[in-house]
């Protein structure tokens, strides 16, 4: 499940009100979400959460579910 | 030096045998993936593979002057294929892998155009497309006589000595002044213009190339860049394949999500030359976490080139000031002017010399007359694209295509010994942009002390990340859109400044008048957007009648692009 906070960070950087987010979402889905601003996404994320990914991290992340585990792993939840 | 100059090569295909026995366990091309070990091709192991592939190929019943649409994803085998199209005096043309935001149906609309304008003979891909590109091949009158999937082919098993013989003998035969591959110049799917290139047009612009590079044989080049962009094909393939040197080729889908490999490449491999368009001056500059950096070392790099887009000052700036501390050689910036219709470069910057500026007054720019800033200017500083390679001519036109007089803004008009012959079944195109052998590139700048200053587009083209989109397209998907006005859309490429790039924006007209509706309005021509795989960044909205037309009875893009970005009417909603 994808937490508030999160859907909130990804919201603001893409500065869209809402989307339905699921475990599946891919970037490709959200309107906004291309290439250039991938990298913004993650570094707004780096910086709400303070963690910090490595690019091997980012390579292997499938969709919006992938982030929330790879962040919940950094959180140690 | 190596041997470059000594040998005549009549083929590629001649010229890379060449380096197989040569150079046959140096690499060619190291396959790069993240968090992985590279794939590395020796020279030797490279060419033997290409034969083996240029076996199935033929025995597929390709042919000579035969198109090959390579639609693959980044893959170790890609480079053999490719080579073993060539091989039997076929085709090869790289096309996107497409993203998956895209519609399938609008691809499959994108490929048929394509094929039908290029001609495309075969379809090479992976599987997961054959649902989408199938029906093509089954519709009546198409050019396309079968889709294929190479990576699954077995090499071994469906390797035969006497086929290899046989195409050895063929190949012979081939011209230098036959064609070897198609490359598209910029513009949507389906509407790119096709470029065939001799094998003596490439041979003599990597020559010409390498001279204004200075290239040796230590040379390494690095490259994240897209093998259907002429800067990916020529430059980072093309370039170093023929000269026996190395070529290290990152995905592009990769880059761009962990930008830093590139930087990992280059401190690993010691790489030394690399094109990047303006964009990526910044994502670098500014997207990558210290902590990162930790182990990058850019010392090696001697040449790092600016391409593709608009060369801005601010970016290269941006980027010295960051990896100077990573050992990066402030001298090492460059940048160069090219396009597919000249194979790739006309100019370049020297090797081991600071990039040329010129602090130009804006106000005259802005009127075509190049004059140097005083303190009294609004200062624009213009970055050079270099000078003039070996084989190329410049003009500099006004809109007569007559030539203007020095200290004067105008059309870039080239010649090059590497000049494409036309497009591919579009002589009214060509008929459009080649006179008496010059290329009329629809680029505006101007020439000072032999060095060419690029700063801007006779159209309305918005260049996002080195990617060339027509306006019409996106406005033509917009204008679909449930309460958008038909007809009553404009985009344009709005400066952003922290990307180094442009960004698309909208200004549609609506009858929509409260804050809900607008954004739920707004979000479907985002959506409408994605669905021909262009990022709408901003939209503005509009009452109805609010856009200025043009004396053809259009909405005027400059002109309401101009009036937009006052900021001075409320009636305008954006976001």
């Amino acid at each position: 499940m994808i937490s508030q906070e999160l859907q909130k960070v990804i919201l603001t950087e893409l500065n869209i009100d809402e989307f339905d987010f699921t475990d599946e979402t891919k970037a490709t889905e959200v309107p906004g979400w291309d290439s250039l601003n991938h990298v913004n996404i993650i570094l707004a994320v780096e910086k709400y959460f303070k963690v910090r990914f490595k690019s091997v991290e980012i390579l292997r992340l499938k969709n919006v579910g992938d982030l929330q585990k790879l962040i919940d792993s950094k959180l140690q939840k | 030096m190596n041997k470059f100059d000594k040998v005549n090569s009549k083929t590629l295909w001649e010229r890379w045998q060449f380096n197989a026995s040569n150079f046959p366990d140096n690499d060619a091309i190291v396959h790069w993936i993240g968090g992985e070990e590279p794939y590395r091709w020796t020279y030797k192991n490279l060419i033997e593979t290409a034969k083996k592939f240029s076996v199935i190929v033929r025995e597929s019943g390709i042919k000579p002057g035969e198109v090959c649409a390579l639609i693959i994803r980044h893959h170790h085998l890609f480079y053999p294929l490719y080579m073993g199209i060539l091989r039997i005096g076929a085709l090869p043309a790289v096309l996107a892998y497409p993203n998956p935001r895209i519609h399938p149906d609008k691809f499959r609309q994108g490929v048929e155009g394509m094929s039908q304008r290029s001609g495309l003979d075969w379809i090479f891909t992976e599987h997961d497309l054959d649902p989408i590109i199938r029906p093509l091949i089954e519709k009546k009158n198409s050019t396309i006589k079968s889709i294929v999937f190479p990576l699954e082919w077995d090499l071994e098993k469906n390797y035969n000595k006497n086929s290899d013989d046989h195409i050895e003998q063929d190949n012979l035969l081939i011209k230098e002044t036959d064609p070897a591959l198609l490359q598209h110049s910029s513009g949507t799917t389906g509407l790119q213009k096709p470029v065939v290139l001799s094998h003596k047009a490439i041979l003599q612009h990597v020559k010409n190339c390498a001279t204004a590079l200075e290239l040796a044989s230590t040379d390494k080049v690095i490259s994240w860049l897209p093998l259907y962009h002429d800067m990916g094909l020529i430059a980072s393939f093309h370039l170093p394949l023929a000269y026996g040197i190395t070529g290290v080729h990152i995905s592009p889908f990769e880059w761009v999500l962990a930008p830093v490999l590139m930087l990992e490449a280059i401190t690993k491999e010691k790489g030394t030359l690399s094109w990047i368009p303006n964009f990526a001056f910044n994502i670098l500059a500014d997207k990558i976490d210290d902590e990162e950096l930790e182990e990058i070392s850019l010392e090696s790099l001697r040449l790092l080139i600016n391409c593709s887009e608009p060369v801005r000052h601010d970016s290269i700036v941006k980027f010295t000031n960051k990896f100077i501390n990573y050992n990066f050689n402030p001298q090492a910036t460059g940048a160069c002017y090219g396009m597919a219709e000249t194979t790739f470069a006309v100019t370049q910057t020297t090797p081991g010399e600071k990039i040329k500026t010129f602090d130009a007054d804006r106000t005259a720019l802005s009127k075509g007359i190049v004059r140097a800033a005083d303190k009294s200017s609004v200062i624009r500083v213009c970055v050079s694209s270099g000078k003039l390679i070996d084989g190329c001519d410049i003009r500099i036109v006004d809109e007569n295509r007559k030539d203007l007089p020095p200290g004067f803004v105008g059309e870039f008009a080239v010649k090059s010994v590497s000049m494409f012959d036309g497009y591919r079944n579009y002589p009214e195109k060509t008929a459009e942009v080649v006179e008496d052998g010059w290329y009329y590139s629809g680029d505006y700048g101007f020439i000072s002390e032999n060095e060419c200053f690029a700063i801007g587009r006779k159209k309305d083209i918005i260049i996002v990340a080195g990617k060339n989109i027509y306006p019409e397209d996106i406005e033509d998907a917009v204008g679909k859109v449930e309460n958008v006005i038909p007809g009553r859309v404009v985009a344009f490429g709005e400066e952003d400044l922290e990307l180094g790039t442009e960004q698309i924006s909208i200004i549609a007209e609506t009858k929509f008048e409260n804050e809900t509706d607008k954004n739920k309005l707004r979000l479907e021509i985002m959506k409408a957007g994605m669905g021909i795989d262009m990022n709408i960044h901003k939209v503005y909205l509009v009452p109805p009648r609010w856009l200025i037309k043009s004396s053809a009875g259009k909405p005027s893009r400059n002109a309401n692009k101009e009036r937009i970005l006052k900021k001075e009417d409320p009636q305008v909603w954006s976001r």
